[in-house]
């Protein structure tokens, strides 16, 4: 809509040919803003400096366990003589608390950071990824001798092998006969034979258990199961079933009398004492009771036909030996036998009593942790026990019966290796002197 | 620049890199335990990979200021600022394993996104904008003299009224021009011009002089075509050129306005993109020294 007055020339004459000297407000914006930015930053950054906090530098926020150290980078990144880099070593991990070595014959130690990642945030650091552990057993390789252990495991989901107790071939060591199905069945005949109902927890119970055994003696001191040395040291107190004994979960129905002249039972040991308890016996009762002595024979009486009784007058050494074997005749060929292997070699030697053989412990290589399993029922994992009739029957859950709740998914509980597994063998684990004060670390 | 068929090279080439960034990065994140470190091999040569194309991203201002030195077309450079500047996001991604990390990463992770989307953000403007101008505003001017000319539009117009109808108070009281106008015509107001006087007074100079204030009846070309077409209703015919005149100086303000409007789009954003570009190249200095320490 230009009027007639809107030629190029009278356009041109209206711009000021000096108008570049003069930076325009939105150019000189630019340039300021341009300048600032930066300045703001080295601001920032001299700030922290002079703060004496290098936390601006940090990869990101530390772990729960190494929270109270986010401002001591040096105590874990140490920086040797003469050397630009500071990264965190090994030294610096061990300098706090040790790693024992996985096994003598892995070909290679992967160091602390690359299976304990830090700056990671609020995380578990004992939380490893599998990958950490797949490294070498995803291809399994060793130093020397070949190992025992499946060579190609990716997950718990994938290639874990069944549970070594219950691959093929594998049977209960025990030698204690025991019949699961017979114990749990309704109206069993209990100590003072009423008809009972056993439970699981009336026998197997951890150790720290202080509810009283209905069916056995009092629960006396707790004993500590981590005094086995196979034990992982740090699992808790009620993570593993204290082992079955006599004393405290048989006893009350399964007692060891051997006479009707004595209330009590001979002693839950070897042939030897027990065969040296029943002569003490005999011989402190026919001490006490002489006429024991003179045995009476049979009644050989016949209808009009008396006969005298005959009198048998017998050695206190005579009458102890005889008691003594018939008690020990009752004790080898039933009470003891009812749960016990035993070879007799006969000639009036003692019978060999077969070790026991209980497994305490039925996965070495694994942890596991009954209190926080406790919500289930125990035949729900250990469905066998219900119809066991056989010792050498192995009750254990097997892995499909843990994949049921330990799944990789939103709705699965932890599955990854670190569950279950542990990396350090603890029991080689060595003392670390502390060497962190309390002033350094609020510095 | 607009973004057409010369960057077709470019466009295939990212592909490319970022394919073959992709198809390393995967399989490498999946079988690292907690995912990918930049400190590792492989997130260290994504780090120096993205530095490099942010260095040279932002080496496109030394290029422009130094034209002489004829490094390269610098649409060349332009094209490599936009397209190397665009791979930089997902390269960064990649090397810093999808975390922020702490304070300083974290401040650089976010300098990258909001660099690199004003960046695209201004490409696209760059890319259909222009045309825009050229479209709507056919009386373009140099954008730092719009003001300029736009004093010349007054002076054009208090003279044009003054000539008609005798020097506006506005005009008197404005400028020296007003007063010397005053001075020299004299003319006698008639009352036929009083309508366009008033009009002048009343719109037409405070639109003038309001630069870039809306909500005015002039600011609109239809708006401002119907009320001159009704002030010349009221006029005597031999003032109508006077009015075609002052309607025509109208459509120039208003393309002067849309000019300023749309030159402030399109450069605006550079307000945010190039200072926060520095500081990024700063802050990504520091990190690339203080990581390799630590």
């Amino acid at each position: 809509m230009a009027g007639p007055e809107r030629t190029t020339k009278k356009l041109a004459q209206r711009i000021d040919l000096n108008y570049f000297k003069r930076p325009h407000p939105f150019r000189r914006w630019r340039f300021w803003l341009s300048v600032a930015a930066p300045l703001v930053a080295i601001l920032w950054l001299t700030w922290y400096g002079v703060a004496g906090n290098n936390r601006v530098y940090s990869g990101g926020r530390l772990s729960s366990a190494h929270a109270v150290l986010a401002a001591k980078c040096d105590a874990c990144h140490m920086k040797t003589v003469s050397s630009f880099s500071a990264k965190a070593s090994d030294q610096a991990c061990l300098s706090c608390h040790d790693g024992p070595m996985h096994h003598d014959n892995q070909t290679f130690t992967p160091n602390c950071a690359s299976c304990h990642e830090e700056h990671q945030g609020r995380m578990r650091l004992a939380a490893t990824a599998d990958a950490s552990c797949t490294q070498c057993h995803a291809n399994l390789r060793t130093v020397g001798a070949p190992t025992k252990f499946t060579r190609d495991i990716e997950n718990f989901g994938s290639r874990h092998p069944e549970f070594a107790a219950l691959r093929p071939g594998a049977v209960d060591p025990g030698t204690i006969k025991l019949n699961h199905a017979v114990h749990l069945k309704k109206n069993l005949k209990g100590p003072n034979g009423e008809p009972v109902q056993l439970d699981c927890d009336d026998c197997h119970r951890p150790p720290t258990s202080a509810q009283p055994l209905r069916f056995g003696s009092a629960t006396g001191t707790p004993v500590a199961i981590a005094q086995k040395s196979d034990l992982p040291i740090a699992i808790s107190a009620r993570a593993y079933m204290a082992p079955v004994t006599y004393v405290k979960h048989c006893v009350a129905c399964h007692g060891l009398q051997f006479d009707k002249r004595f209330t009590e039972s001979v002693p839950h040991d070897t042939p030897q004492v027990i065969h040296t308890f029943l002569i003490q016996k005999f011989q402190q009762y026919v001490a006490a009771h002489p006429a024991e002595l003179r045995e009476p024979g049979p009644d050989r009486t016949l209808p009009q036909k008396p006969v005298p009784v005959a009198v048998r007058v017998v050695t206190r050494d005579q009458w102890v030996a005889e008691r003594v074997s018939e008690s020990e005749e009752l004790l080898w060929r039933k009470a003891c036998k009812q749960c016990h292997a035993l070879s007799i070699p006969g000639d009036g030697e003692l019978p060999t009593v077969a070790k026991s053989n209980i497994t305490t412990r039925w996965m070495p290589h694994a942890d596991f942790n009954h209190e926080r399993h406790q919500m289930l029922k125990c035949t729900e994992c250990h469905a066998g026990a219900l119809t066991s009739h056989e010792t050498a029957d192995i009750l254990l859950p097997g892995i499909a019966t843990c994949e049921k709740c330990h799944h990789s998914g939103a709705d699965g509980a932890e599955s990854r290796c670190f569950e279950c597994h542990t990396y350090h063998d603890w029991t080689k684990e060595k003392e670390v002197k502390g060497r962190l004060t309390l002033t350094r670390l609020a510095e | 620049m607009r973004i057409d068929h010369t960057h077709r090279k470019w466009f295939a080439a990212s592909l490319i890199i970022f394919g073959v960034a992709t198809a390393v990065y995967v399989p490498y994140a999946a079988h690292s335990p907690s995912g990918l470190r930049g400190g590792s091999a492989i997130g260290l040569t994504f780090g120096i990979v993205g530095s490099a194309f942010m260095v040279f991203s932002g080496l496109l201002a030394a290029r422009k200021k130094v034209p002489v030195w004829r490094l390269g077309r610098a649409q060349a450079w332009m094209r490599g600022h936009l397209w190397l500047g665009l791979l930089s996001l997902p390269i960064i991604f990649f090397h810093a394993g999808f975390r922020f990390g702490g304070p300083l990463t974290s401040v650089l992770m976010w300098l990258v996104i909001v660099v690199v989307a004003s960046g695209v953000f201004g490409a696209a403007l760059q890319h259909y904008l222009p045309h825009t101008m050229t479209v709507q505003v056919p009386g373009e001017t140099i954008f730092e003299q719009i003001d300029h000319v736009r004093e010349h539009l007054v002076t054009e117009a208090d003279r044009l009224v003054a000539a008609v109808a005798g020097a506006s108070e506005p005009a008197q009281a404005g400028s020296r021009e007003g007063f010397a106008l005053a001075a020299q015509t004299g003319v006698a107001v008639e009352d036929g011009t009083a309508p366009l006087r008033s009009f002048y007074e009343r719109e037409m100079r405070p639109f003038l002089a309001s630069r870039g204030k809306r909500h005015q009846l002039l600011s609109d070309g239809d708006r401002a075509h119907s009320a001159f077409e009704g002030l010349r209703t009221l006029l005597p015919a031999e003032i109508h050129e006077t009015t075609k005149k002052l309607e025509a100086i109208c459509e120039e303000e208003r393309q002067l306005r849309r000019q300023s409007l749309l030159h402030q789009w399109l450069h605006g954003w550079l307000m945010l993109h190039i200072p926060l570009s520095f500081g990024l190249l700063l802050l990504g200095c520091v990190h690339a020294i203080t990581a390799l320490r630590y």
